[in-house]
């Protein structure tokens, strides 16, 4: 009795496993082919489960599980009771009807609810099929790796995201492997149910299921490695359009007339340059956005520059505080006939001969610095990278803007659909400063499916808009599709914004101290966004997936726009004294929080190297444990005290540093022909002696043993064990 | 080991060469109570055997053959009438000694068989409705030999029961036959033979073997083989309390043989083969594929779990 209560109980956890795993199975088939009451169908899948726990009888069986369907269709495709003649009458003409469709072989007319029966009896065969793979193969391998590859299938394929049911479904099936490996276990070898058996072999499995779910949440994710097949083979089967268009090798390309097309990788190295910081490395702007690419209004507006000379007064861009003054030296590996400027820029100075010097020209409409020597060529920036006051980059306060800015940075073609506009007003809607709405539009790519690609981007067919084409198409793309579309859609809320070239940080090769040295290739070449912000100037945006933005923004709590943008709500409401305790409260919270948060930053990579650290200590702990285990245990247990009450742990403790050291006893074999074998081994008679004393002390229910004897054994087998 | 015994069983070398350990184990039947069946072939020094024995304890030997024709009353005796006392006269029968060695047991019937073997379970014998106690010790040698099935009646099962032990003498190796030889080239070297210890003696030490101790745990022991054989799929039929009992018993005796006084599950694993063989049958279809007897309790033996902690009952 007691063993068939404990079967029922064990298979009743095995049904819920399998439950919540049928549960994934379902859940993407419904949300594809919109098939609507999940929960009746989760219901029925219980159902067949319970039945088949408790081993009903198979009419009964029969019987429940048909009048649930039949409860089911009636409720579902009609507004009767199955109780009444009319239900009856309805579920059987349903019936008589499409079978009279089946055997005309009309099978696109059959109808919804014979289409629900179906799956009912689909699913009822599956139920089936899982309690026989239970209970009589005790393996679900198959099953586990079937809904694996259906659900990798729907998530490739379909809208339906697998990420959760995946991990939820190894997880889960990991779980059930183990009980049922546990089971066949003790099956094959005749064991007899005990619980310490069995937690025995079940607990390190599950830990380290355990282990591994930790891990692997802890774990970095990498961006996937292999390229989506979903285009490729769409391709194949001749349905792509447009898509993986004209193919271009990335790099620094003055012309951007033509946005679009794949490109492919080429790490050449462009320049090297050492600096305490990643920065972001300016070339250009560009303003003019032709609904196929950027270009410059022609305007010469030059200037020509010194060697040394500060220049930041002929940029727009603001300029850190004097005091953060520092240079980066840059060696070109790469003919480029401009300078590489980090933000926040002050001179620019280089040794040249001096008969022959370098000429520096400045664009200050692109803020391209031209040199008239193109060649690999070594010099070093002064710069204080910009720092922005959260205050003044939240202040709603109005502004006027400087209306060359505004002519220049809000153009937009004519050509730009409506969709472009409605939607970039869609996003930055309820959103305060310009600030607060341009953060908005850098975020939304990131949340809103957008995919990080460099192959298979399109190139706008003739008539169609770059921006739109990729906010509403292809939805796929790189730095340029994502800044373009980032600046057309600021430009639509009124936000002047401009389109900047450059490279991003590249590699770290070296480093010396705070110096560090970094590679830049041509596949750092990359473009972004600034923005002007009233009160602050050119503000650098970052909306491509995969990069961050280098702001330089120092949070300054204390200001009141900061409060005020904090309690917007309620102000009225509520009263004047507990608003500032509020504040107060708030203040506090934000500081701890910040803080809390830079220390996390800060001790980030101790913890991870920690981490790992400890991990791969573990690893190496648990192959080499025949080594160190019953040495340490030796160790220990060597200033045992040995007496009456001991003498037993002490004497089942030596058989287990013995048997830790190779020499096992078996269980049908006796104390003292294992004590021989072990005394041959080491050639002594210790074993023996304390063997013999043992068995008086149990076998003989001796009270008078010569324990000084016994630990003088003991000791020297621990010894020898140790050593 | 003690000293006593090893004084028979040098004895004992004396005469037979290289059969020190069936003269040990059936000197722990002596000491505990119980009866021994020897098998083998003839002529291999069975009754040699009981006789060195019986000679080294300074005990009453006798001798049965049994032949078919043999009656109870040839075993036990009879009552005579005795014309001048006017009374019947009880004239023991060759039962009535010490050491008694049952030769060919197997080829009397079953009547005269029964008659020995219930004497030997109730150390007595009744004639006429009067009980007569045997001498102390009784102890009977029976032998049987397996090869000759002709005319022949096998011990059933039951009665095998009632020996404690089953013995093989087994041939002797080439150079134990060669002492053999070498030793008959003198005289008959039995007639020389000397008692070394008194019945008295024998019985105190018989005595001791009841005190021996047991723990609980390897009675557990004894009993888990036991059981063991009862649930051995190949086994027909297992073996009895009567024989956990007997094991219990023989082992007592090992231990003070060898002069300790408490029992260890060692001596249970070498003594269970020789008093648990003869009381298991196994089924027919097991013997058709060759197994045998020795070889299942070897199985059960090395399978058994030996208990290594104090016995704490649940």
């Amino acid at each position: 009795m007691k063993n068939g209560a404990y079967k029922t109980i064990e298979l009743a956890l095995y049904y819920v496993l399998i439950f919540f795993i049928l549960r994934e199975w379902l859940t993407p088939i419904m949300s594809i082919t919109g098939i609507g009451y999940v929960d009746l169908i989760l219901l029925f899948i219980a159902l067949c489960l319970a039945i088949s726990l408790f081993r009903l009888p198979i009419f009964i069986s029969w019987i429940m599980k048909i009048s649930y369907i039949s409860w089911f269709i009636v409720y579902v495709y009609s507004d009767l009771s199955i109780f009444s003649n009319e239900g009856i009458q309805f579920l059987l003409n349903e019936l008589l009807y499409n079978f009279a469709l089946m055997f005309q072989g009309e099978f696109f007319h059959i109808t919804n609810s014979f289409q629900s029966i179906l799956f009912f009896i689909l699913i009822w065969m599956l139920v089936y099929l899982v309690h026989h793979w239970l209970t009589v193969r005790m393996n679900i391998f198959y099953f586990l790796v079937l809904t694996v590859v259906f659900i990798g299938i729907l998530d490739t394929f379909t809208d339906y995201d697998g990420t959760t049911a995946i991990v939820k479904v190894v997880l889960l099936g990991l779980l059930m492997m183990v009980f049922l490996f546990v089971k066949r276990l003790m099956l094959q070898s005749g064991i007899s149910f005990n619980w310490y058996n069995y937690l025995k072999l079940a607990l390190p499995v599950l830990l380290m299921i355990g282990m591994v779910g930790l891990v692997g949440a802890l774990l970095p994710k990498a961006s996937p490695q292999w390229p989506d097949p979903v285009p490729y083979i769409k391709t194949m089967a001749g349905q792509g359009n447009g898509l993986g268009g004209p193919v271009k090798k990335i790099g620094y390309d003055e012309d951007d007339s033509q946005l679009g097309g794949s490109f492919v990788g080429d790490d050449t190295v462009v320049f090297i340059a050492h600096a305490t910081t990643k920065q972001y490395w300016r070339v250009e702007t560009k303003d003019v956005y032709t609904s196929k690419g950027w270009e410059t209004s022609h305007s010469d507006e030059l200037a020509s520059i010194s060697l040394g000379e500060p220049i930041h007064h002929f940029h727009s861009l603001p300029v850190g505080p004097d005091e953060k003054r520092q240079f980066a030296h840059i060696e070109l590996r790469y003919p480029y006939d401009f300078i590489i400027q980090p933000y926040g820029l002050i001179s620019i100075d280089a040794r040249t001969d001096v008969e022959n010097p370098i000429r520096l020209i400045m664009n200050l409409e692109t803020e391209k610095i031209s040199t008239d020597y193109a060649g690999e060529f070594l010099y070093h920036v002064e710069y204080s990278t910009p720092e922005y006051l959260y205050s003044d980059l939240t202040s709603t306060i109005q502004q006027p803007i400087d209306s060359s800015i505004q002519e220049k940075y809000l153009q937009l073609p004519e050509s730009l659909p409506q969709r472009v506009i409605d939607l970039a007003k869609e996003i930055v809607e309820g959103k305060e400063s310009d600030y607060d709405k341009a953060r908005a539009i850098e975020s939304y790519f990131r949340l809103n499916g957008f995919r990080y690609e460099t192959e298979g981007v399109p190139v706008p067919d003739e008539g169609q808009d770059y921006v739109d084409q990729f906010l509403f198409e292809s939805k796929i793309g790189y730095c340029d599709n994502f800044s373009t579309a980032m600046v057309v859609m600021l430009r639509a809320v009124g936000i002047p914004a401009r389109w900047v070239k450059g490279f991003a940080g590249g590699e770290v090769i070296a480093s010396d101290g705070d110096l560090k040295t970094y590679e830049i290739t041509n596949n750092d070449a990359h473009s972004w966004v600034e923005a002007y912000i009233p009160k602050v100037g050119w503000v650098p945006f970052e909306p491509t997936i995969g990069f961050t933005t280098n702001r330089n923004i120092h949070y300054d709590f204390e200001t009141d726009a900061y409060q005020d943008d904090m309690l917007t709500v309620d102000e009225d409401t509520e009263p004047d004294k507990l608003k500032d305790e509020q504040n107060e409260e708030m203040k506090q919270r934000n500081v701890e929080f910040t803080s809390f948060k830079n220390w996390l930053n800060h001790i980030g990579p101790i913890l991870n190297i920690a981490f790992i650290g400890i991990v791969m200590a573990s690893i190496l702990l648990f192959i080499f444990r025949k080594r160190w285990m019953p040495k340490l245990y030796s160790r220990w247990l060597k200033h045992q005290t040995i007496n009456e009450a001991t003498f037993e742990i002490i004497y089942l403790r030596l058989l287990k540093v013995l048997e830790l050291n190779g020499l096992q006893r078996k269980e049908g074999q006796t104390l003292q022909s294992f004590a021989k074998e072990v005394d041959e081994i080491f050639s002594s008679t210790h074993m023996s002696q304390i063997t013999e004393a043992y068995e008086n002390y149990i076998y003989g229910n001796k009270q008078q043993i010569d324990y000084g004897k016994v630990k003088e054994c003991w000791e020297n087998l621990i010894n020898r064990t140790s050593s | 080991m003690h000293p006593k015994i090893e004084m028979i069983i040098k004895n004992i070398e004396k005469v037979m060469i290289g059969k020190r350990e069936v003269a040990e184990l059936s000197i722990v039947a002596l000491l505990a109570s119980g009866h021994v069946l020897l098998e083998d072939v003839p002529g291999v020094g069975k009754t040699m055997m009981v006789r060195a024995l019986a000679k080294s304890v300074s005990a009453d030997f006798k001798r049965i053959q049994f032949t078919p024709d043999l009656l109870p009353s040839d075993v036990i005796g009879v009552s005579i009438y005795n014309p001048k006392s006017l009374q019947f006269e009880f004239r023991p029968g060759p039962i009535v000694g010490n050491i008694i060695l049952a030769d060919e047991i197997n080829r009397t019937s079953p009547k005269t068989q029964s008659a020995l073997l219930e004497s030997m379970e109730e150390s007595s014998v009744s004639i006429d409705g009067e009980m007569f106690e045997l001498p102390k010790p009784f102890f009977v040698m029976a032998t049987q030999n397996p090869i000759e099935y002709e005319g022949t009646f096998p011990l059933p099962e039951a009665q095998l029961d009632r020996f404690l032990m089953k013995i093989h003498m087994g041939y002797p190796t080439a150079l134990e036959e060669i002492e053999i030889l070498r030793r008959a080239e003198k005289s008959a070297p039995i007639q020389n033979l000397e008692p070394v210890i008194t019945i008295d003696e024998l019985l105190a030490i018989q005595d001791e073997v009841k005190n021996v101790y047991v723990d609980d745990s390897v009675k557990g022991y004894i009993v888990q083989l036991a059981r063991a054989t009862r649930e051995e799929p190949n086994v027909y039929l297992g073996v009895s309390p009567r024989g956990t009992l007997a094991l219990m018993r023989a082992c007592q005796a090992y231990a003070k043989i060898h002069n300790r006084d408490f029992v260890k599950p060692d001596d249970v694993q070498y003594l269970a083969p020789f008093v648990f063989s003869h009381r298991i049958i196994l089924k027919p279809e097991a013997r058709y594929e060759g197994l045998t007897v020795d070889e299942i309790l070897n199985n059960i033996i090395t399978k058994s779990v030996i208990p290594i902690k104090r016995f704490v009952e649940k």
